[in-house]
Formats: C-alpha cells, structure tokens, sequence
C-alpha cells in the first residue's frame, strides 16, 4: 500500500497510509469507532476505490490484476450479508461456484461441523441468529483456501465456544495466508503477530 | 491475453454467470419478490383497462400499443428489483467480491429475461382473451414478442446494474432506460400491430428489434467491468 488516502462523504476516513504486508502471517488493524478499519479492508478487499494511493497485490514478482487478487481472498464483514432465503449449505455452493471453485457438498458439511453448525445446513439462514450467520460468513470466507484474509470484527455476535473456534482458524490461516484482523477487541488483536493502530 | 487465458476466463464467466443466475432463481421461487411486481400489475391493468374501454374498437395499432404500454411498464416495474434486493440485503457487496462483473450481468439479465418471460406467459394469453384477439400471423406475432423481450430486458438489467447504488433507484431506473427501450417499444408495436392485422412476417420490426437487442448487448459487454464498479 502506497500513500492510501479514503474520504467519504466529504470527511478525511484516512490518509497517508504506507506499508508492505508479506504472507503468511497475521496482522490486527485497531483504533476507535469512526478511524477506518472497516473502510481499509474494503479498499484492500477491492470493493472500494481510494481517493489516492494504491493497493497492490504480489505473487512472487508478480502484481496480480485486481480480480485475481479478489479470487485468492476471503472477507467476513458486518457490510457482508448472506443470502437469507438460501441455506447454510446452499449458500457455500453459490460462492464456491460464482468464484470457479470446486465444490462439495461433504466439504460444505465438514465446514459447518466446524464452525458447530453440523445439524444446520439445510436450514435457511433467515432463520439462524446473528451468531450462527457470522459462523457461515467464516465458512464462506475460509472454505476457498485464500491467501488474503480480511476479518473484520470477526467475534461480533459469537459466544465463547464460536470465539475458541474463531481463534484456531485464525491462527491456522496465519501459517499460509495473510490474515488481517480489524478489531477493537484487544484479545482478537492477541492472537495477531504485529499491529496497526489508526487513529480518529 | 493469450487466447488461452481468454479462454479460461471465458468459460469461468460463463459457470459464475450461470451460478448467479441459478442463485437468483432459486430465490425468486421461493420469495416472489420480481415476479409479484410484475405479474400481479401487468394482470391488474389488463383487467381494469378491458373492463372499463373494452376492446379498443378491434383496432390493431391500439391494441398493440396497449400490450407493449403494459408489459413495458411491468418490466420496469418488476426487473430492476433484482439488483435493488441485493442492496437492500446487503449482498451486493458480497456478490461483487465474489463474481466477476460480466458473470453478474450476464446471470442478472438472465433472470431478468425469464421473468419477462414468465410474465408474458401470463399476461399475453390473457391479454388476447380479454380483447378477443387473435394474430393474424402467429409467427410474427411470437417473433417479435421474443426479440423485443431480449431487448427490453437486456437494457433494463444494464441501467439497473449502473444504478444498483443509486437512491431512488426505482424512479431513476425508468427514467434512464427510456432512451434504450424507445426504439425497442416502438418497434415492438408496429411489429405486433403488423401481426394482429396482416397475414406473413415483418421484416423491417424484426431487423430494428434484432439491431437494438444486439446494440444493448454489446453495450452491456463493454460496460460490464465499469458499470459494477465503484
């Protein structure tokens, strides 16, 4: 990231933001309501333009196009819905289709039991809790082996057992990918290697 | 790009169209939300309009008018709401992250043509029986009903999805595509008034159908990556 700068809605989000990430490892984005962690992994996600700077993403000595980059990562966000009138199992299929992979439907379950959701696949996702919904969003995020992880508040609406579980794929997919955690939760922050603190 | 790699790419758009497309489906059988919108008003205006006016006097150029005024106006109603639902849920932004643009247009405007579709099963049978109708040239008749469908729905799905963020996006989308859908209206028209009254094919309506389907297609194709964008 060179000199990134965001404005929204006439207001300075951030700016000035320079630094080189490298895979695999794991990274927490802090700072106070209002400072940007959401809008940063949006702009590095690619599903938002900065005013100025650039993003980008190596292979080696490769730069990716951004729609390579966007096929090797995994994003879980409160701006990120599922589809509600789908379920669990059904939505996995979709995402794992829409990005050319291919899919199962024992790896869907195996994704599921993990995240404690084994007995709810086929159940529609309007009818899960906000919990159970962020656990298919990690489901969703995870099941395509990405090299960039982007979790932004990942442990909102996650009781203890989903936060042990949060925690171990974290540190799972530090070991091949680029895990960035946007938080305001210092134990989420923890379980990162460095941090980047924004400020207001 | 080596023709390879275009290739590749090209096959991948198409699964991930055809995956959006399946998706949209799916949700659409099971929630109703376009097909309501535009079924349910195209019906209601039928009967409304053929119990107060009655048949137009058999006129085929009033007649023509009246059914392509309806289904015009169903479809704007009804097909922009595929692309409004997945903002208001907050989807798009996930469907942006995991599908190429073009496959997100493409697979939208096929949901959008077999709405259209399904809405015209509906509509035009009654529509004939209600005026007591009956084309002249049941070829011509079903020609330009398709081209005009594949127009009509192909340009409301590109204004929709170049507005998809857009407040007031109901409004602003038939209000956008009116240049788009004019000639196709119009050309519509004649070629339905033309198979209402005469025996044969309308080659002219057919030419201009088959022309302004193909102008919005390609515009589509070369918007596709900027009209999904930010």
């Amino acid at each position: 990231m060179r000199d990134l700068g965001v404005r929204l809605g006439g207001r300075v989000v951030f700016q000035g933001l320079s630094f080189e990430w490298g895979a695999p490892g794991s990274i927490a984005v802090t700072g106070p309501n209002g400072s940007g962690k959401t809008t940063l992994l949006k702009v590095l996600a690619g599903l938002l333009r900065p005013g100025r700077g650039t993003v980008e993403w190596r292979d080696g000595g490769r730069v990716l196009a951004p729609a390579d980059a966007r096929s090797r990562l995994g994003f879980v966000s409160p701006e990120l819905a599922l589809y509600e009138d789908l379920s669990a199992l059904e939505n996995l299929a979709f995402f794992a289709r829409a990005r050319g992979l291919a899919w199962s439907e024992s790896e869907g379950r195996a994704w599921l039991a993990r995240l404690g959701l084994g007995d709810r696949g086929s159940d529609r996702l309007g009818g899960f809790s906000s919990g159970m919904k962020q656990r298919v969003k990690l489901a969703f995020a995870l099941q395509a082996r990405p090299t960039l992880v982007l979790l932004d508040e990942p442990g909102s609406n996650l009781d203890e057992a989903g936060r042990a579980v949060l925690r171990q794929l974290v540190v799972e997919a530090a070991r091949d990918a680029l895990v960035v955690v946007a938080t305001n939760d210092p134990e989420e922050a923890a379980w990162t290697g460095s941090t980047l603190a924004l400020a207001a | 790009m080596d023709r390879f790699h275009a290739r590749a790419r090209g096959m991948s758009t198409a699964r991930a169209a055809w995956a959006v497309f399946a998706k949209d489906v799916t949700v659409e059988l099971r929630a109703r939300y376009a097909l309501a919108a535009t079924a349910v008003f195209a019906l209601a205006t039928l009967a409304i309009v053929s119990y107060a006016v009655g048949p137009f006097g058999g006129r085929p150029e009033l007649l023509a008018a009246f059914l392509w005024t309806v289904l015009l106006f169903s479809a704007s109603a009804g097909l922009a709401q595929t692309f409004v639902r997945e903002v208001e849920r907050k989807t798009w932004l996930t469907l942006r992250l995991v599908a190429p643009p073009a496959a997100v247009l493409l697979g939208k405007w096929g949901v959008n043509l077999a709405l259209l579709v399904a809405t015209e099963v509906l509509v035009v049978p009654v529509f004939l029986a209600l005026f007591g109708v009956s084309p002249r040239s049941l070829p011509a008749f079903l020609a330009v009903l398709a081209l005009a469908t594949i127009g009509l729905s192909a340009a409301i799905t590109l204004v929709a999805a170049l507005l998809a963020q857009a407040r007031a996006h109901g409004a602003l989308v038939s209000a956008l595509a009116f240049p788009l859908v004019v000639p196709i209206v119009m050309a519509a028209v004649a070629g339905t008034r033309r198979a209402l009254a005469e025996p044969g094919v309308a080659p002219t309506e057919l030419t201009v159908l088959a022309a302004a389907a193909g102008v919005v297609i390609a515009a589509g194709v070369m918007l596709g990556e900027h009209a999904l964008e930010d």
